[in-house]
């Protein structure tokens, strides 16, 4: 692929304005017919819209993972709160009451007090 | 050569036929697209997007165990298992799986349900466990589904039922501290909006979703002392075994800081089953939604106006006649209570005679009559100091104010009869809660706290915040209260000491209050009430026991002191105070 250097005619007014800019330009040699361009949009539009679905699926599978996270979050809570019931039953004054260990117990026949 | 469509040619009718059809997709896609663009985005969100409530769980309660929260309601996720009888597969192995999985929980007959003709839902499980959802779902039953319901629960059963009240099965709190605390408890649900996929999921695509999470309602710590309410509840039940008093209530204060430590009442009910209540009156908390003629305890009260107004002190005395006649009406001493002639305002108030106070509401006047300015003052008294007569604010349901007529009312009710009558508890109307306020104000040294059930909350990490003290308000000077007190202490160690265990301050007052029936005061249907405290050098309770019945004749002193008695020599022990040496 080669290069041709080119120059363009500039006014000396101009020239005066723009001085130490680029005056010169690099032209491809390498002509596109309008079919190249139709089909180079094409393949552009193609590959966006393939990035843009890759994207739309990511975050989909992430909106599933979320929701297994959530369901998974919902069935622990479920279970402590069944934990902390069950707790609460075995610790009740009631069952505390009627446990063998209080049916163990003896009321003392006499108290005394540590400053008499 | 130039290539043209010939008139009249077939190519030309198939342009035009073709020009023609295209020319209605554009219109009907712009009528589509254009005009009807509003219709068809509301049929695709209709479709897509889904509203998700999102419950907020409901507050759990404690009690206290000594200092240490302990759970008195909690919630507990449950399940509903439903079938479609038409696409259950299998129905035998439906029946062994529920069976053998929820027992307890089945429907009877559960063939029979699969059987139903035509019916897509019946319900073949109700209250099940997580545990045992978990294992019917492990069975992969066709046609089989669940349903969760968070129900709350009560875990230490009767205890405190109508304290706590229930949830009802719309989620919201009937009676008690549900109910009172219901806005507390509730929290704020929350909501999820979504465009969802097929299988319900939602995405995260989507200009117009809402994620507002829900906020849980408040842990609340009550000041109910789970060891103290369950000593109060047996002994009641053992005070009405030998009494025969088919109604009794009993409330314990700490005098030092208003905080409810135990609030019982008989009949009870269970809050877990509250569907299974024999009377719907069992849900009601009389001692605060059932104001009474305090009867005699009113006594204390009227004794400390007069000491602080400087009227009159113990040793004050006056000619008791057994009577006294009041702008024409014979007001009398209840039966047989004798001690005629002259005898000081102790001796009034040890054996309950009426004479005597209404002497003190006299000398609140010129000496002779209970004038408009005695009547004011004792009304102040009542109202403002002892706050009678008027909501506290405890928080639960249904709370009665009572009444407490004032001497300016309009009616002409508030006169020196009814005044001579308030001086000893009748014509008044108060609830035992206010009594109980009000008399740990004079066992307190005479500052009033406002009674209070909530200790603080605590969060999901347990951490505790107490509630907000409100300040103390001074009902009587400190030596009133501190002479009122001890008039209690004698009154009390006159006729009941060999009731309490030695070495302690004990005191209280006696109440025996006739019922209005059609109108007129009955004696043969009585309530009777103990009003007393107890401690070491300073007084550590307040308790008040009260027993009743429909036709039924109960004294304070014979049927409701004994159950005082029984929690007040309790409460020394477990409170761990040492005697006097």
């Amino acid at each position: 692929m080669s290069y041709q250097r080119t120059s363009t005619f500039v006014p000396r007014r101009q020239q005066n304005w723009s001085r130490n800019q680029n005056t010169v330009a690099f032209v491809s040699s390498v002509k596109l017919g309008p079919v190249a361009h139709t089909v180079i949009v094409a393949l552009m539009i193609t590959v966006l819209g393939l990035i843009y679905l890759t994207q739309a699926t990511r975050a989909t599978s992430y909106d599933y993972t979320s929701q297994q996270l959530d369901s998974q979050i919902a069935n622990l809570n479920n279970q402590e709160s069944d934990l902390k019931v069950e707790n609460a039953r075995l610790t009740a004054l009631e069952t505390v009451k009627n446990s063998t260990v209080a049916a163990a117990m003896t009321k003392p026949a006499s108290t005394q007090y540590a400053n008499q | 050569m130039k290539l043209e469509l010939l008139k009249g040619s077939r190519s030309k009718y198939l342009a035009a036929i073709v020009l023609g059809i295209t020319a209605i997709f554009i219109i009907r896609l712009f009528y589509l697209q254009i005009i009807q663009s509003n219709y068809y985005q509301q049929q695709a969100a209709a479709e897509q997007v889904k509203i998700t409530d999102l419950p907020a769980q409901r507050g759990l309660i404690y009690g206290l165990s000594g200092t240490t929260p302990e759970p008195l309601a909690l919630n507990q996720t449950v399940y509903t298992v439903f079938a479609d009888p038409t696409t259950v597969t299998d129905d035998s192995q439906v029946v062994k799986t529920i069976e053998a999985d929820a027992s307890g929980n089945a429907e009877p007959d559960l063939a029979q349900l699969l059987t139903v003709p035509g019916s897509r839902y019946e319900v073949l499980a109700t209250k099940v466990s997580l545990t045992q959802a978990t294992k019917i779902k492990a069975a992969n039953l066709n046609g089989v589904g669940f349903q969760a319901i968070t129900q709350r629960v009560y875990p230490e059963g009767t205890l405190g039922a109508q304290v706590l009240g229930f949830v009802d099965n719309t989620g919201q709190g009937q009676y008690g501290v549900e109910q009172g605390l219901n806005s507390e408890l509730s929290g704020t649900d929350g909501v999820l909006k979504a465009v969802t996929d097929v299988n319900d999921v939602p995405l995260t695509i989507g200009k117009d979703n809402i994620d507002k999470p829900a906020v849980d309602g408040k842990n609340v710590v009550l000041t109910l002392d789970l060891n103290v309410q369950a000593e109060v509840e047996q002994a009641l039940a053992a005070g009405l075994k030998t009494n025969h008093a088919t109604n009794g209530s009993v409330i314990v204060i700490d005098p030092q800081d208003g905080h409810v430590e135990a609030m019982a009442n008989l009949p009870s009910y269970d809050p877990s089953n509250f569907g299974q209540a024999s009377n719907a009156s069992d849900y009601n908390n009389p001692i605060v939604s059932s104001p009474y003629e305090p009867g005699s305890d009113m006594k204390t009260l009227t004794m400390a106006i007069g000491v602080d107004k400087g009227v009159v002190t113990p040793a004050t005395t006056y000619d008791n006649t057994g009577s006294m006649t009041i702008d024409g009406v014979n007001v009398s001493n209840g039966e047989g209570l004798g001690h005629i002639g002259v005898i000081n305002l102790q001796t009034a108030m040890d054996f309950s005679l009426n004479s005597g106070f209404i002497t003190v509401a006299e000398l609140l006047g010129d000496g002779q009559n209970i004038t408009l300015a005695a009547r004011q003052t004792m009304y102040d008294y009542y109202y403002n100091h002892f706050h009678l007569g008027q909501l506290t604010g405890i928080q639960v349901a249904n709370e009665a104010p009572g009444t407490v007529i004032s001497p300016n009312d309009p009616s002409g009710q508030g006169n020196a009869v009814r005044y001579s009558n308030m001086a000893f508890g009748q014509g008044v109307d108060v609830t035992m809660l206010q009594m109980a306020a009000a008399f740990s104000s004079i066992a307190n040294g005479g500052l009033y706290y406002t009674p209070t059930l909530v200790a603080g909350t605590v969060d999901d990490n347990g951490n505790f915040t107490a509630a907000p003290q409100v300040a103390a308000q001074r009902s009587v000077s400190q030596s009133t209260a501190d002479t009122v007190r001890n008039m209690t202490q004698v009154a009390r160690a006159s006729l009941f000491s060999a009731s309490d265990t030695p070495g302690f301050e004990i005191g209280g007052k006696t109440g025996t209050s006739q019922t209005l029936i059609n109108g007129n005061y009955n004696n043969n249907q009585t309530i009777g009430t103990y009003l007393g405290y107890g401690g070491d050098a300073t007084p550590r309770y307040v308790i008040m026991v009260q027993v009743s019945g429909a036709g039924q004749t109960l004294e304070g002193g014979r049927d409701a002191e004994p159950i005082f008695a029984n929690i007040s020599n309790w409460m020394l022990n477990y409170l761990q105070l040492q005697p006097k040496g």
